[in-house]
């Protein structure tokens, strides 16, 4: 987009009639912004549980190159990123299949075993975004061991009305230029919204002109790691009937992203490239790359009858994921890609998971007793192709049932219960390789690298809490246990990753993952001052993990190290510390603090922790929000200083990472002009073009610093309106 | 302050000393995080980087490999690199013959597991060079692991001449 296109657009919108100043009275910047909100859930199973809420508002003022990114801000929340804008979300230091998504009530389903898979939402499109901390398996059934990522939509317009925002952003450290526009109306009961999103961005800069990868040094031109740019184009339609007693909307969305990988190590394999065709542009996006459209449909519905709320949610999901790259003969694999092949020569791996869920819900009182009684259903189809075998095609079905009660002793004290069953089952296809290996007494085979393999989990979890206030301190107590039930990759993966010179086996024989926590929550609220304090403990009985073993296998193997999925009992535990202090009016001081330690207890990596551990952190920010004016309001100004510290606690393959200290600064403003509003942001993220290395960052292993200096400019223009109802 | 946050203060304190226990606890049990190492310094130790080998004829892979606690297992790849696109560990660059397509590429992996866990292991493996392979630059990768599950790789950029 060139800059008079973008100056055509503000002109046009901030013409346009504005509804920002009604929405001023219920928003107020400061203090809210991230909070545990007691009253919020005081009707909900969660309520018992720790629970970070987040704005689209605050999304928008802390936005980084990708929702986890942004979100990891919160203390307990962290992001496994994979360059400046992809990422998978971790909480408590738990990630990939342990932690569940949830997107308007629907569980999110792409390929989340991967390491290099970010979660497919776009950031812009969120109204809420919901962080439950613990264990939340008794609401969402396995993956949800070690939290729950709950987004929805912004709320609908009270009264009727069409109105929306333009945003348009700009990064300065990758280039990005982007823009979203969200729209939502009412007109009666019937409700409608959507949004656009598009981003285009170049390779990201890090403070380095050098990465070691080994000893073999790649020098990046103009400190540009090579191939990261890439695209990214999303939209989300709603629309239904909603009223107190009554709602049905339907919600279709469709993720898009094309990116590239940095070309000189995907993975621990350094690789050599043709620097003159791959530095010619910073825009185009060559070999490694991976091209992922999610698309959702999802119908959300509600009825009130009496006494019971009673709900019901169907969801289709379509996750087809590709990954490219220049065809490389490995191990035994032919030296010249055979012309005979189906699958192109540039098609590393591909996943085509197709995903139908249906949950049903009732919500009602007995007494004193505030119930929800439901259950789900899920069925997975995921197909592979490509000429690298990870993890064979297979079919899952899953059904839980669950009864959640609410009782209040008295005023102050509230007790949960939850009790949830949950069958499954899968059906993995065999594979075998397309090419012949050479095996024991020289024979010459084609691997059967994936027996068919069909197995059925049980699991029976439960949850108890309490909840109490004393004074103004809300305290919190949450015991339970929850489970995850092993994915394909974990029962018969049996490939190698040549990426990681690693021969991955899976384990038929795995059982599913139980794990027991207690989580506390401790919080005061007063006139200036918010304060949170939420240790937690966890005890897996048998967490389930890729363990790299000392052997290497010349024959299946290719003559890379084993890693070997395995069981092994770990102790978990760490707290989040976060405080919100006014000293004067127009001043806030947040503190944001967590750790986690966790240590295997048994098997073969006895004494270690898990991979991917985050490092302790503090971050402390100083806010300052100048009274308004005429022109400007709600304005603010803050900064940000994260310490982090160092992680010695490392797995084999991990590099011990050393602490750092970031710098960030934020100010923003609405800029007012009669009845039109702009909303001015900006954000200076690692000011001081800090060199420094992510612990849970994928890029981790082979040296990659975190990127570099990056403004974040953008501009949001609301327009439309929306009548008193 | 009023009596219930008083009551409160001591249980909170409480809370707050249980955490940092917790949090400073040492650890106890000695783990390994070192990687084991591959010298290839070693006067008699081949090949190196940028060695020519001769096909048809033979040759002893010859490392120390070495670990702070013991050695597991070692494997060797050698593969071709006349696409130029994979790329050795070293600092030294060898010099790359043109682009070629290959026709009949030496290939070898070889997996031996390292006798009695030792801390210091005298790597020697004798490996035919066929003579009817391509000639060419190769890649002579060199695999380690210890009993911990840590590895190291060195890559070696060889050339195979006629």
């Amino acid at each position: 987009m060139n800059r008079r296109t973008v100056f055509t657009l503000l002109l046009t919108y901030s013409m346009l009639h504005s509804a920002f100043a009604q929405e001023k009275a219920v928003k107020n910047i400061g203090l809210r912004e991230v909070y545990v909100e007691g009253k919020r859930y005081k009707h909900a199973a969660e309520g018992v549980l720790s629970v970070d809420v987040l704005s689209s508002d605050s999304i928008q003022k802390y936005q980084a190159g990708s929702l986890m990114q942004t979100l990891s801000r919160l203390p307990g929340v962290n992001a496994i990123g994979i360059g400046a804008s992809q990422s998978k979300p971790q909480i408590r230091g738990l990630g990939f299949n342990r932690v569940a998504t949830v997107e308007n009530g629907i569980k999110h389903e792409g390929q989340q075993w991967g390491l290099d898979h970010g979660l497919e939402i776009d950031q812009y499109s969120i109204g809420t975004a919901e962080i439950i901390k613990g264990a939340g398996s008794f609401m969402y059934g396995s993956d949800a061991i070690g939290g729950v990522i709950r987004l929805s939509p912004p709320a609908e317009l009270q009264g009727n009305g069409l109105k929306g925002i333009v945003n348009l952003l700009t990064k300065s450290n990758n280039a990005t230029y982007g823009g979203s526009l969200q729209l939502q109306g009412r007109k009666g009961n019937w409700v409608f919204g959507g949004g656009v999103t598009h981003l285009d961005y170049a390779d990201y800069r890090v403070p380095t002109d050098t990465v070691y990868v080994y000893n073999y040094a790649v020098r990046l031109k103009d400190r540009q790691v090579r191939n990261t740019a890439g695209r990214e184009t999303s939209f989300q339609l709603r629309g239904g009937y909603n009223s107190e007693r009554f709602s049905s909307i339907v919600y279709l969305s469709n993720y898009h992203t094309r990116i590239g990988f940095f070309a000189n190590a995907h993975g621990l394999e350094p690789r050599g490239v043709n620097t003159a065709l791959y530095d010619q542009s910073d825009r185009d996006i060559l070999y490694p790359s991976q091209q992922v459209n999610h698309f959702k449909l999802i119908n959300r519905n509600y009825i009130v009858q009496g006494n019971h709320k009673i709900w019901v949610d169907l969801g289709y999901q379509r996750n087809y994921r590709q990954e490219f790259n220049n065809y490389t003969a490995h191990g035994y694999m032919p030296p010249v890609y055979p012309q005979d092949m189906n699958t192109p020569i540039h098609l590393e791996r591909r996943y085509d998971k197709e995903i139908v869920n249906i949950t049903l819900k009732d919500q009602f009182t007995l007494g004193n007793h505030r119930l929800t009684v439901g259950g789900n259903a899920e069925y997975q189809h995921n197909k592979i192709a490509g000429w690298s075998f990870l993890i064979p095609s297979y079919k899952q079905q899953a059904l839980g049932a669950f009864i959640h009660d609410q009782y209040p002793i008295n005023d102050q004290t509230m007790l949960y219960g939850a009790l949830r069953y949950d069958y499954s089952h899968i059906h993995t296809s065999p594979y075998q390789d397309w090419f012949a290996s050479m095996l024991e007494n020289n024979q010459s085979v084609h691997v059967v690298r994936a027996d068919e393999l069909r197995r059925s989990f049980n699991s029976l979890v439960w949850s108890l809490g309490v909840t109490r206030q004393i004074g103004s301190w809300e305290t919190k107590l949450n015991v339970g246990k929850s489970f995850r039930v092993p994915i394909a990759q974990e029962l018969a993966a049996n490939g190698v990753n040549y990426h990681y010179f690693s021969y991955e086996k899976g384990n038929a024989s795995l059982s599913p993952e139980q794990s027991y926590q207690a989580d506390f929550s401790l919080a005061r609220r007063s006139r200036n001052i918010y304060l949170a304090f939420t240790p937690f403990f966890n005890y897996f009985a048998n967490y389930i993990y890729l363990n790299p073993t000392s052997g290497y296998d010349q024959y299946y193997g290719a003559g890379n190290q084993i890693f070997e999925y395995a069981e092994s009992k770990v102790r978990r535990y760490g707290a989040e510390l976060k405080m919100e202090y006014r000293p004067l009016t127009h001043w806030k001081v947040e503190l944001l603090g967590e750790y986690v330690r966790s240590e295997q207890l048994s098997g073969s990596k006895k004494g270690y922790t898990l991979p991917f551990s985050p490092a302790p952190s503090l971050l402390v920010d100083l806010s300052w929000f100048p009274k308004n004016s005429t022109h400007f309001q709600e304005p603010y100004i803050s900064l940000d200083c994260k310490w982090t510290t160092g992680q010695d606690h490392i797995v084999p393959p991990e590099e011990k990472t050393a602490g750092y200290q970031v710098f960030n600064f934020r100010a923003g403003t609405q800029l007012t002009w009669g009845k039109s509003a702009l909303q001015l942001r900006l954000q200076v993220q690692n000011m001081f073009n800090t060199k420094y290395m992510d612990h849970t960052s994928f890029y981790r292993l082979i040296s990659l610093p975190e990127q570099g200096r990056n403004i974040v400019l953008s501009v949001g223009i609301p327009f439309g309106k929306e009548n008193p109802s | 302050m009023n009596t219930q946050t008083q009551k409160l203060k001591p249980y909170a304190l409480m809370a707050l000393m249980l955490a940092f226990t917790i949090a400073c606890k040492k650890d106890k049990e000695n783990i390994d995080t070192e990687k084991p190492t591959i010298d290839l310094s070693a006067a008699t130790a081949f090949p190196k980087q940028c060695s020519p080998i001769k096909r048809g004829s033979s040759f002893t892979f010859h490392a120390k490999l070495s670990d702070n606690v013991a050695l597991g297992s070692y494997s060797i790849d050698v593969h071709h690199n006349f696409d130029h696109h994979s790329h050795s560990t070293e600092v030294e660059e060898c010099t790359l013959e043109p682009l070629k397509k290959p026709v009949k590429p030496f290939v070898l992996v070889k997996s031996v597991n390292i006798p009695g866990q030792p801390q210091q292991y005298d790597a020697q493996l004798q490996i035919d060079v066929p003579a009817d392979i391509d000639p060419g630059n190769y890649h002579f990768m060199i695999q380690v692991t210890d009993q911990s599950g840590w590895s190291t790789q060195r890559g070696i950029s060889v050339r195979i001449v006629e």
